[in-house]
C-alpha cells in the first residue's frame, strides 16, 4: 500500500500500525486493508468481509423509538393485581439505592390478535393486525438507566463514549457494503437521540450514517444551484476531470487524491439517484394510505417509513428510522402515560403499513424490521401517572428477514420490572440481527484491537425466534 | 484511549504487572534527552535537520520544489492563508539568497500564524464550545484567544503549559514584601483565561475535572496514556493505578470559579433591574401563593394519609426531630409526596384555574419585559481555583473509576509517576507537578512537543503516535533527530517559533512532492518508492489535504470574503460574522462589507451535545473533531458529502460569485487577465498555456461565465491539496 493511502483509522489508535488495520474475516486474518477499498477503479466502498453464513436478510429497517416505550402498556400486559402496592426496587446505573415504589395501574386493554393470539394493547391496533409476522421478545435488558448512556450502550455495544466505538449500522455497513453503487450503505431517517447513533467511530466516516430526510432535499447540498442545467453541470464535470488530470498524474502516490474521483462519482450518482429514491410520485394512493400519508397524525412517520421501504428496495443495507428523537426522546413519559398515546397513534398505522407493504411485495422475506427503544418503563411512577426508565426488563420485536412471526419469547416478572424468563442482554438483539444478515457476531471484530473492538461482547442470537 | 482499553483487556495475557512496569522504565522515551552530535562535522550553512536525515536516507531525495509551490506551501502551512499575487511576484523577483527566510520570518510574525497553530494545539487540548454538562461553556472562547496570543508572543512552551495549569508563570507565583512576608502574586492580566484548559473538563461531579485534567495532560503533554490505570496498573507502561489517583489528587482540590467580566456600571444596572423586577413581581406572587397553598396542603395531606401508619408517623414528625433512619425513610418518600404544579392544576375549579393562569401570565410578562429593557447580558468566564476544604480531604483509589461511587479502602497521596520520595508542595500541588512536567529534565515533555510540531508540518510525526510514546507504539523513525530537536527546544528557552523556523527552513521541508514516475519501473522515483514506500525518510514532501478550517479560509480568501480579525466568540457557519458580540467589535462594525464576510474556520463553533448537533455539518464532513477528547491526529477521509459540499453548497456558490465579481472588477472584460488572476488567487500560480487556453474556451468570451469558472477552480484537487 502506498504511504498516503486513505487512512480511516482511529486517530487515537496507536497499538498497531495503521496499515495493518484489518478486519478479521473467516477463521483467519483474511481482512482487506482499508486503503485498498478505493483502489478498485469505479467501485464505491463495498463488502469488506461479505457474509459468514447464508444470509436470511438483505436489508434491515431499524425502528428506534427514542425515550423508552412502556412495554407494560404495549406488548407486555401485566394486569392490575399489584396496582397500588409498594414494591422493592433499586436505583439504576450507579445509584443502586434500595427504595420502595408504588405500582401504578395500567389503563390499557389488551386484545389477542391474529392466529398467534399475541396480546397487543389498544394503542397499537394496526400492529395487532400484523402480529402474526412479529416475534415479540419480552425479556430484554441493558445496564444503563439514563437515555444517553443507554443509547450508547445499545447502539455501539459498549458502555461509555470515550473509545469512539462505531454504531451498529456502521458495523453492518462496514462488513457488508451496499448493493447499490448509487446510494450510501447506512442511512438514518428522522432525528436520533444522539449523534452516536450515526457514528462510524473508529471504522471511519466512510461508514457513518448518511442522514436522509423525506422531502425534496434528502441529503445536504444534494441539488446543484438553481439555474444550472444538467447539461452545464456535465460540461463542468467533464472539464474538471481533464483539468485535474495533470495534477493527479503528478501525484500518483497520493491515493487520497486519486480517491477523489470516486467521491465525486458517488456524489454525482447520488445527485441522480437520491431524488428518485425520495420521490413518492410513483406510489399509488392505496400505498400512501397504508402508510398513513392521508392522515396528519401519521403523515410524517408514514413518509419516513415509505422512504425506508424505497431505500431498502434500492439496496441500502441498514436503514435506521428514529422516532421522536432529540434530547431524552419523545417516549420519555415520566409525567403521564397519556403522553404515549399520540406517539403510538403516529407510529401504529405506518409500522403496520410498512410490514404489510413489504409482505405484499415479497420483500418481507429478506427485509428485517426491528422495533426497539433504549429501555422500557417501570411499573411504578415517580409520584405521577407516568413511568420511570426501566433497563431491567423491556420489549423489542422483530419481523421478516428470517424471523418466526407470531411468537412471544421471554417474560418479565409479575409487575414487568425485571426480565426473568430467558432474559436477553440487549446485545443478543444485535447478534440476532447480525446472524440474520449472515454475519457471525464472534467474528465481528477488528483483529488488531481484539475483543475491545467487538460489536457484541457477550451472548448470541436469540435462536428461539429464528424461522 | 483506545490503546488504553486494549491494555485493559490484555491484562490476562500479561505475566505480571510489576515485571512489566519495572521493565518499562528502560523504554527509550523515558531516557533523558541526550543532545546527539549533528552528523557530518562543521555545519556551515546546513540545517541540522537535513544532516540527520541525510545520514539515514538511503536514496537521493527529490530536488527542491519550484518557488511558487514552495511559497504556497509555506504560506498554507504557517498561516493557512495563501500568498497574495503581489507576494507571489515579490518572492519570485527577490534574487537574494535569504528571500525564503524573509518570507518565513514574515509569516511567523503574522498573527494569522498564531491563529492557525492555535487550532492545531486546541485539537490536542480538546477545546470545545459545548460539551455534555460543560459548565464552563460561556466565555470558553477567551481561552482560545489566550492560546492565540501566547503563540503569537512565542510564550516559551514550558510557560505555555504552566499558565494553563496554574494560571501563572512559574517565576511569578509569589512575592516578598519589604518585611519578608511571602504572598501569592496577582497573575498577569489575561492569564486567568488560560485556565479554560482545566475548567473545560468540569462536569457534574467535581472529581470529573480532576480526571479529565489527568487524562488530557498525560496524553497531550506527556505522551502517555494513563487512562487505563484508572482501573488497574498500566500493563505496558510504568504507570500504576496509584500513580493515576495520585495525579488525580493533584487536581482534586480544584473547583470552578465563575468570573463576571462586566463593568461596574453593567453590574449596577443588572442589579437594579433585578430589584425592580422583584419589587413589581412580589404582590403578584403573594396573591398566587395565597391561591394555591391551601390546595397544595390538601393534596399533600391526602397523599400522606395513603401511606402505611408507621411511615405517616415519620413523615408528620418535624424534620429536626427525625432520627437518621427516619430521615432516610422520609427522603425515600419525598418523590411520592411531592406535589407538582400540574397536579394542583387538575383539581382547580375553572374559575381559580383562570385566575392562576392570569397571574402566571402577568408574572411571566413582567419578567420578560424587564429582561428586555434593563438587564444587560453579563459575560462570564469560568476559571478554577483550589478549594481549601477539598484540599484537606483524603483521596482514595476508585477501583470503579467512577467518582460517584465513593471508596475509602486505598488512600493515595498527591503525586505522579516516575517520581519517588517526598515532593515539595509548598507552592501548591498543581504548581509542583507543573514544575516537574515542564522541567528541561523531563524526557517526555520536549520530545512530545517537537514531535507534534513536526507532525503539523509534515503530516506525520517522527514518532507516529503523537500522544502515545509508550511501549506499544514502537520507536520513532529518526530517534536522533527527535532528540536533537527536543534538546534544541530546551536550549532555545522553549521557543516554539525557533523549532518552526528550523523545520520550515530545512532543505527537507522544501523538497518537491511529485511522485509521477513512482509507478514506472526503472524511474528514480520508483526506486525511491521501493526503498521507502512510506516516505519515512521524507525523500519527497508529502502532499496533504487542507483541513476543514483551511478549506473554509481558502474558499473565502480567494473570494475576498475572509474576515481575518483575530479572536472573539465562536460563530455558527450559517451565521454572518459581525453579528455576534465580539471583543473587538469596533473593527467588525467599521464597514458594511465586513458584515458580509466570514471569519476564519478556527473560530467555527464545535462541541458535543445529546440534544442538538453542536459541531457544524461542514466541520464534520471534512473530518474536524468535536473536541470531546484530545485529538492528536484527525481522521482523513475522502467522501461523497465532501464532494457535494464543494459542488453544490451555497457557501461555494456564494464564494464563486464573489470571486467572479472580484475578477470582473479587476480585469473588466479582459478575460485572459481574469483567468490569470483567478489562478493566482485560487492556486497561487498563473495558469499554464494549456490551462489558459482551456479556461478561455470555457468562458467563451462571456464574463458572466466567470462565476462557473470560479466553481471549477474551487473543485480542483489542487485547490484543497498542498503539494
Amino acid at each position: 500500500m502506498s504511504p498516503d493511502s486513505l487512512t480511516r483509522v482511529p486517530h487515537n489508535a496507536s497499538a498497531f500500525d495503521r496499515r495493518q488495520f484489518l478486519f478479521r474475516a473467516g477463521g483467519g486474518f483474511l481482512g482487506v486493508a482499508l486503503g485498498g477499498l478505493w483502489a478498485e477503479a469505479g467501485e464505491i466502498p463495498n463488502a469488506i468481509v461479505g457474509p459468514h453464513l447464508r444470509p436470511k436478510a438483505r436489508s434491515v429497517i431499524f425502528l428506534f423509538m427514542a425515550g423508552g416505550v412502556s412495554h407494560i402498556d404495549t406488548f407486555d400486559p401485566k394486569g392490575n393485581a399489584h396496582a397500588g402496592k409498594l414494591i422493592d426496587a433499586v436505583g439504576f446505573g450507579d445509584n443502586l439505592a434500595a427504595m420502595k415504589r408504588p405500582v401504578i395501574p395500567c389503563h390499557r386493554t389488551f386484545t389477542r390478535h391474529g392466529k398467534s393470539g399475541t396480546p397487543v394493547s389498544d394503542w397499537f391496533p394496526h400492529i395487532g393486525g400484523v402480529i402474526d409476522e412479529i416475534a415479540v421478545v419480552r425479556s430484554m435488558w441493558c445496564h444503563e438507566g439514563n437515555h444517553f448512556p443507554a443509547v450508547i450502550e445499545t447502539c455501539t455495544g459498549h458502555r461509555g463514549r470515550q473509545f469512539d466505538h462505531p454504531s451498529f449500522g456502521a458495523w453492518v455497513s462496514y462488513a457488508l457494503g451496499s448493493e447499490n453503487r448509487n446510494l450510501p450503505t447506512f442511512v438514518n431517517i428522522g432525528r436520533p437521540s444522539s449523534p452516536v447513533q450515526l457514528t462510524g467511530g473508529y471504522l471511519g466516516a466512510g461508514v457513518s450514517a448518511t442522514p436522509f430526510q423525506a422531502g425534496p432535499t434528502p441529503v445536504p447540498n444534494l441539488h446543484p444551484p438553481e439555474g444550472l442545467t444538467a447539461r452545464e453541470r456535465d460540461e463542468q464535470m467533464e472539464l474538471l476531470e481533464s483539468m485535474n488530470a495533470e495534477f493527479r498524474a503528478r501525484h500518483t502516490l497520493q491515493s487520497a487524491i486519486q480517491a477523489r474521483t470516486q467521491a465525486y462519482e458517488l456524489a454525482a450518482r447520488m445527485q441522480l439517484s437520491a431524488p428518485e429514491a425520495v420521490d413518492f410520485a410513483s406510489e399509488p394512493a392505496h400505498i400512501r394510505s397504508m402508510y398513513g400519508l392521508d392522515d396528519r397524525h401519521t403523515e410524517e412517520f408514514g413518509k419516513q417509513l415509505l422512504l425506508a421501504r424505497r431505500l431498502s428496495e434500492r439496496g441500502v443495507r441498514f436503514i435506521q428510522v428514529c422516532h421522536a428523537g432529540g434530547g431524552n426522546g419523545g417516549w420519555d413519559s415520566h409525567g403521564d402515560m397519556k403522553t404515549h398515546e399520540p406517539l403510538c397513534r403516529a407510529t401504529d398505522r405506518p409500522i403496520a403499513g410498512l410490514i404489510r407493504d413489504l409482505k405484499q411485495r415479497g420483500m418481507l422475506d429478506d427485509t428485517l424490521v426491528v422495533w426497539t427503544s433504549e429501555f422500557g418503563r417501570t411499573p411504578w411512577s415517580q409520584n405521577t401517572t407516568g413511568r420511570d426508565h426501566n433497563p431491567k426488563g423491556y420489549t423489542s420485536w422483530l419481523a421478516g428477514g428470517g424471523v418466526q412471526g407470531g411468537l412471544v419469547h421471554g417474560a418479565t416478572d409479575d409487575v414487568g420490572y425485571r426480565a426473568v424468563e430467558n432474559p436477553h442482554y440487549y446485545s443478543d438483539l444485535n447478534a440476532t440481527i447480525l446472524h440474520l444478515l449472515g454475519l457471525d457476531h464472534t467474528r465481528m471484530e477488528l483483529s488488531a484491537l481484539g475483543p475491545v473492538s467487538r460489536l457484541v461482547e457477550r451472548g448470541g442470537p436469540i435462536r428461539e425466534i429464528l424461522a | 484511549m483506545l490503546l488504553a482499553l486494549v491494555f485493559c483487556l490484555g491484562q490476562q495475557l500479561c505475566c505480571s504487572a510489576e515485571v512489566t512496569a519495572a521493565k518499562g522504565l528502560s523504554w527509550w522515551s523515558l531516557q533523558p534527552v541526550q543532545r546527539p552530535a549533528v552528523p557530518g562535522g562543521e555545519l556551515g550553512k546546513d540545517n541540522p535537520i537535513d544532516r540527520f536525515l541525510s545520514v539515514s536516507r538511503g536514496v537521493q531525495p527529490k530536488p527542491p520544489a519550484d518557488r511558487r509551490t514552495l511559497l504556497r506551501r509555506v504560506h498554507l502551512d504557517l498561516t493557512g492563508i495563501p500568498p497574495t499575487p503581489a507576494e507571489q511576484e515579490a518572492f519570485l523577483a527577490d534574487p537574494s539568497p535569504d528571500a525564503y527566510r524573509k518570507v518565513v520570518d514574515r509569516l511567523l510574525a503574522d498573527e494569522q500564524h498564531a491563529v492557525r497553530y492555535a487550532r492545531h494545539w486546541l485539537d490536542v487540548l480538546r477545546y470545545a464550545d459545548a460539551d455534555e454538562r460543560m459548565t464552563a461553556a460561556p466565555g470558553i472562547h477567551l481561552w482560545r484567544d489566550w492560546v492565540i496570543r501566547a503563540l503569537h508572543e512565542d510564550l516559551p512552551y514550558d510557560q505555555f503549559v504552566q499558565v494553563q495549569l496554574t494560571g501563572r508563570r512559574s517565576n511569578e507565583r509569589t512575592q516578598m514584601s519589604a518585611t519578608g512576608h511571602r504572598s501569592q502574586r496577582e497573575p498577569r492580566p489575561g492569564d486567568v483565561f488560560a485556565l479554560g484548559f482545566l475548567s473545560r473538563g468540569a462536569g457534574s461531579d467535581p472529581q470529573e475535572l480532576a480526571m479529565n485534567a489527568v487524562d488530557t495532560i498525560s496524553s497531550t503533554f506527556l505522551g502517555m496514556t494513563v487512562a487505563c490505570a484508572k482501573c488497574h496498573d498500566h500493563m505496558f507502561d510504568p504507570v500504576s493505578q496509584t500513580d493515576y489517583y495520585s495525579m488525580k489528587a493533584l487536581f482534586d482540590p480544584l473547583v470552578l470559579r465563575k468570573m463576571t467580566l462586566a463593568s461596574a456600571g453593567d453590574l449596577m444596572a443588572a442589579g437594579k433591574a433585578q430589584a425592580e423586577l422583584e419589587r413589581q413581581r412580589a404582590p403578584l406572587e403573594r396573591e398566587r401563593d395565597a391561591l394555591l397553598e391551601p390546595i397544595r396542603r390538601t393534596l399533600y395531606d391526602a397523599r400522606v394519609a395513603m401511606l402505611p401508619p408507621d411511615i405517616q408517623t415519620v413523615i408528620r414528625k418535624p424534620e429536626r426531630t427525625r432520627s437518621v433512619e427516619e430521615q432516610k425513610i422520609a427522603d425515600d418518600y419525598f418523590p411520592i409526596l411531592r406535589i407538582d404544579g400540574d397536579k394542583i392544576d387538575e383539581v382547580l375549579t375553572e374559575d381559580l384555574r383562570k385566575k392562576d393562569r392570569d397571574l402566571r401570565r402577568q408574572i411571566d410578562d413582567l419578567t420578560q419585559a424587564i429582561r428586555r429593557t434593563n438587564a444587560p447580558v453579563i459575560p462570564v468566564f469560568h476559571a478554577v481555583e483550589a478549594d481549601p476544604d477539598r484540599a484537606r480531604e483524603q483521596r482514595y483509589i476508585l477501583t470503579s473509576a467512577d467518582p460517584s461511587r465513593s471508596e475509602t479502602n486505598r488512600p493515595v497521596r498527591p503525586g505522579w509517576p516516575f517520581v519517588r520520595g517526598a515532593i515539595d508542595f509548598r507552592e501548591g500541588r498543581v504548581e509542583a507537578f507543573a514544575d516537574w512536567l515542564t522541567s528541561p529534565d523531563n524526557p517526555l515533555f520536549a520530545r512530545v512537543a517537537v514531535n507534534r510540531l513536526w507532525q503539523w508540518h509534515f503530516g506525520e510525526g517522527l514518532h507516529r503516535q503523537p500522544s502515545d510514546f509508550g511501549h506499544q507504539t514502537g520507536k520513532p523513525t529518526q530517534p536522533e533527530l527527535l532528540d536533537w530537536l527536543a534538546s534544541e527546544l530546551v536550549r532555545s528557552g522553549f521557543s516554539l517559533r525557533h523549532i518552526h523556523r528550523l523545520i520550515v527552513t530545512s532543505a527537507t521541508y522544501q523538497r518537491a512532492s511529485e511522485s509521477e514516475g513512482a509507478l514506472k519501473p526503472g524511474s528514480t522515483e520508483a526506486a525511491h518508492h521501493q526503498h521507502d514506500p512510506d516516505n519515512r525518510q521524507l525523500w519527497r514532501h508529502p502532499v496533504r489535504r487542507l483541513e476543514a478550517e483551511a478549506i473554509w479560509d481558502n474558499l473565502h480568501w480567494a473570494a475576498g470574503l475572509l474576515d481575518v480579525q483575530v479572536g472573539g466568540p465562536s460563530f455558527e457557519p450559517g451565521e454572518r460574522s459581525g453579528k455576534g458580540k465580539s471583543t473587538q467589535s469596533a473593527t467588525t462594525a467599521t464597514t458594511a462589507t465586513t458584515a458580509a464576510k466570514r471569519r476564519r474556520g478556527a473560530y467555527m463553533t464545535r462541541g458535543f451535545s445529546t440534544s442538538r448537533e453542536a459541531t457544524p455539518e461542514f466541520l464534520r464532513t471534512f473530518d474536524a473533531e468535536d473536541g470531546r477528547d484530545p485529538c492528536p491526529m484527525r481522521t482523513r477521509t475522502v467522501t461523497a458529502p465532501q464532494a457535494l459540499f464543494l459542488m453544490n453548497s451555497p457557501e461555494v456558490e456564494r464564494a464563486a460569485d464573489a470571486l467572479a465579481g472580484r475578477l470582473r472588477a479587476d480585469a473588466g472584460n479582459d478575460l485572459p487577465r481574469a483567468v490569470d488572476l483567478a489562478y493566482r488567487l485560487v492556486l497561487s500560480r498563473p495558469p499554464e498555456a494549456k490551462e489558459r487556453e482551456r479556461s478561455l474556451t470555457y468562458l467563451a468570451n462571456d464574463p458572466q461565465r466567470l462565476s462557473r469558472f470560479a466553481w471549477l477552480l474551487f473543485n480542483l484537487d489542487e485547490f484543497i491539496h498542498v503539494p
